[in-house]
C-alpha cells in the first residue's frame, strides 16, 4: 500500500513464506489429528495444541489469500484508472485543440459529475497548456462544477482535502479561485500558506493584467506583504509569476514600509530574473541601513549588469563599507562603472583584509577592459601587499592573461 | 538522409509524462508534421536519436533516471560539430539559472510549461528553418573550404 516499487516481488515473497508456514502447520495439524484418531494425541493439552495449530494455519492461509487478492485488485484498479486517464486525456486533447466539437464532448455520454480520472486528466493537461486551449479546458471544469467543488474543499476542515484542493487549483489556474487562494495566505499552517501562494502566483501569471491596487497584481502584492512566508517560498512565488513578476516586484520595491525580509526577496528575485529596467528601483536600497539589504541591492545590480548614474556615489562609498560582504558585492557591481571611475576605487580593495573582497576587486578590475587588465598586472608585480599580488596573479591566470609559467615569472619578479 | 521540407522534418519528443507526449504529438500532427517519434523513457532517447536522426528534439528537463541535461550530454558526442541540431526544452522549471544551464548544455530554445500552442509551433518552425538553412549552406561552405 505504501510502497511504490517492488509490489509484485514483495507479494510473491510474502505469499511464499506464508504458504510454506501454512503447509508446514497444516501437515503438523494433520499428523496431530491422525495421532488423535489412533489415540496418540488424546490428552486435553494436545487438543489445545491442535486447535492452536489449526487456527494459526487457517489465519496464515487467510492472510496470504487476502494479500494476493489485494494486490490483484489493486493492479486491476490501477490499470483501469490508467486506461480511463488515457481515454479522458484523448477526449480533452480533442476538445482543447478543437479536433472534437464541444457539443460532441458534452453529449449524453458525458456524466454530469466528472469521474476522478476525467478531472485528473484535465488538470494534468492544464499543467502543460495555456492560452485558448487552456481556457477551453478551464471551461470544462466550470461547466461540470469542478471549480465550485474545489473551492468548497478549500474550506474543508480536513487538512488533506484542503491541500488536495489547493494543489488542483494550482494546476488549473482558475481566476475564480484567485482571491480564495490569497485568503489562505493568512492560514496558521505554513504548508497551507506555502501551497496557496504557489497556486495564487501560477494563477496570476495567466490572468489578464489590470493596473492599480485593486487589480489582481495589486491584490497579490498586498497579500504577500501581509503573509508570513519563508524567504525561499516568497521568492519561488515571485518566480512563478513569469512575465507578471516585474510589475509585482516594482510595487514591492516602491513600498517604503516593506519588511526587510520581503525587500531582500524582491531584490534577489529582480536580480535573478535579470529585469534590467528595474535597476533604478534596486538602486534605492543600496543605502539601506541593513547591510544584508545593501549587499542584496549590489548583488542585484551586478546581475542586472548596470549601475544607474545616480548610484555611482553610493557604490563608491560601499567599496569602503564597514561590513565585508557589502564590500564584496559592491566590488562585483563596480565592474559596471566606467573604467576611469572604477579602477582607482577598486584598487584599494586588492589589499583588503578579506580574501573575498580582494578576489572580487581583482576580478572586477580584470573585467574593465585593457586598462583593467593592465592595472591587475601592475598589482601582480608591484603591489606592496603579498596577498594582493597573489590574488592579482590568480585572477590573471583565470582570465587566461597569464599561463602557469608566466604566473611563476611574475611571482618571481614580485 | 536529409529532409528539407519543414513539415517532413523528423521530430523526436522526449518527456516522461505521457500526457505531455500525447498532447505534443497531437499539436504537431494537427499542424501538419507527419514525422514524429516520441518516448517517455529518457534512457531510450539516445538510441532513438541514432535510429531516427531527428531534425529537432523536444526535450523535458526533469525526468527520472536520465534527466534532460544528461540526455544532452550523451547526445553531444553524437552530434557532428558542423551540424545544427536544435534542441527545444519544454519544462515547468522557472528558475533562470536552470534556463541558463540548459542553454549552455546545448539547448537552442526554451519554453516554459504551461505553454501556448502557437508559441511552441512558432519556435519549432523557427528552429527547423534555421536547421534547413544551415543544411543548405553546408555544401557551399564545404566546397569553399576545399577551394581555399
Amino acid at each position: 500500500m505504501w510502497r511504490r516499487y517492488g509490489d509484485a516481488i514483495y507479494t510473491l515473497v510474502t505469499f511464499a513464506v506464508f504458504g510454506f508456514e501454512t503447509l508446514a502447520l497444516g501437515a503438523l495439524s494433520i499428523s496431530f489429528l491422525l495421532g488423535r484418531t489412533t489415540g496418540i494425541a488424546s490428552t486435553p493439552v494436545e487438543g489445545v495444541l491442535l486447535a492452536t495449530l489449526t487456527s494459526t494455519a487457517s489465519a496464515l492461509a487467510l492472510l496470504g489469500f487476502f494479500l494476493l487478492g489485494y494486490h490483484f485488485t489493486s493492479t486491476l484498479r490501477d490499470r483501469w484508472h490508467v486506461e480511463q486517464l488515457d481515454a479522458w486525456t484523448e477526449r480533452w486533447i480533442g476538445l482543447a485543440l478543437e479536433d472534437t466539437p464541444a457539443e460532441q464532448i458534452a453529449d449524453g455520454s458525458m456524466p454530469r459529475r466528472l469521474p476522478r480520472a476525467a478531472v485528473d486528466a484535465v488538470l494534468s493537461l492544464l499543467e502543460v497548456v495555456k492560452g485558448e486551449e487552456g481556457d477551453r479546458l478551464k471551461a470544462v471544469l466550470a461547466r461540470h462544477g469542478v471549480d465550485r467543488l474545489l473551492l468548497r474543499h478549500l474550506r474543508s476542515g480536513h487538512l488533506t482535502a484542503r491541500l488536495d484542493a489547493i494543489e488542483s487549483l494550482g494546476k488549473a489556474r482558475l481566476p475564480q479561485a484567485f482571491d480564495a487562494l490569497l485568503g489562505l495566505l493568512e492560514h496558521p499552517k505554513p504548508v497551507v500558506r506555502r501551497m496557496a501562494v504557489r497556486a495564487a502566483a501560477g494563477t496570476l501569471a495567466t490572468m489578464t493584467p489590470e493596473p492599480g491596487p485593486e487589480g489582481p497584481g495589486g491584490r497579490f502584492t498586498a497579500a504577500l506583504k501581509g503573509a508570513s512566508l519563508k524567504s525561499g517560498v516568497a521568492q519561488e512565488s515571485l518566480l512563478l509569476l513569469e512575465t507578471r513578476a516585474g510589475a509585482v516586484l516594482r510595487d514591492l520595491l516602491a513600498e517604503p514600509d516593506l519588511g526587510d525580509r520581503l525587500r531582500w526577496v524582491a531584490l534577489e528575485t529582480t536580480g535573478r530574473l535579470g529585469l534590467a529596467d528595474m535597476a533604478g528601483e534596486v538602486a534605492a536600497s543600496t543605502t539601506h541601513p541593513d547591510p544584508e539589504l545593501r549587499a542584496a541591492a549590489f548583488r542585484a545590480l551586478h546581475r542586472l549588469g548596470s549601475v544607474p548614474e545616480d548610484t555611482h556615489a553610493s557604490l563608491l562609498d560601499a567599496l569602503r563599507d564597514e561590513v565585508d560582504f557589502v564590500r564584496v558585492q559592491a566590488c562585483h557591481a563596480a565592474a559596471f562603472l566606467p573604467a576611469e571611475v572604477a579602477l582607482p576605487a577598486l584598487e584599494p580593495g586588492l589589499g583588503d583584509d578579506s580574501w573575498w573582497v580582494r578576489r572580487a576587486a581583482a576580478s572586477s578590475m580584470a573585467r574593465l577592459g585593457d586598462d583593467g587588465v593592465a592595472a591587475v598586472t601592475r598589482a601582480a608585480e608591484t603591489h606592496p601587499d603579498q596577498a594582493a599580488r597573489e590574488m592579482a596573479v590568480q585572477i590573471l591566470l583565470e582570465a587566461g592573461v597569464l599561463d602557469p609559467a608566466g604566473a611563476r615569472l611574475v611571482k618571481g619578479v614580485a | 538522409m536529409e529532409t528539407l521540407r519543414p513539415k517532413d522534418a523528423r521530430i523526436l519528443v522526449v518527456d516522461d509524462e505521457r500526457v505531455n507526449v500525447v498532447l505534443l504529438e497531437r499539436i504537431l500532427e494537427q499542424d501538419g508534421y507527419t514525422n514524429v517519434r516520441s518516448t517517455t523513457k529518457s534512457e531510450q532517447a539516445v538510441a532513438l536519436y541514432d535510429e531516427f536522426e531527428p531534425d529537432l528534439i523536444l526535450l523535458d528537463l526533469h525526468m527520472p533516471g536520465l534527466d534532460g541535461f544528461a540526455v544532452m550530454e550523451r547526445l553531444e558526442d553524437r552530434i557532428a560539430r558542423d551540424t545544427f541540431l536544435p534542441i527545444l526544452i519544454l519544462t515547468a522549471d522557472i528558475r533562470p539559472e536552470v534556463k541558463r544551464r540548459a542553454l549552455s548544455a546545448g539547448a537552442k530554445d526554451f519554453v516554459t510549461k504551461p505553454f501556448d500552442r502557437t508559441e511552441v509551433l512558432l519556435r519549432i518552425q523557427n528552429l527547423l528553418e534555421t536547421r534547413f538553412l544551415h543544411m543548405r549552406l553546408r555544401p557551399e561552405l564545404a566546397s569553399e573550404g576545399q577551394a581555399t
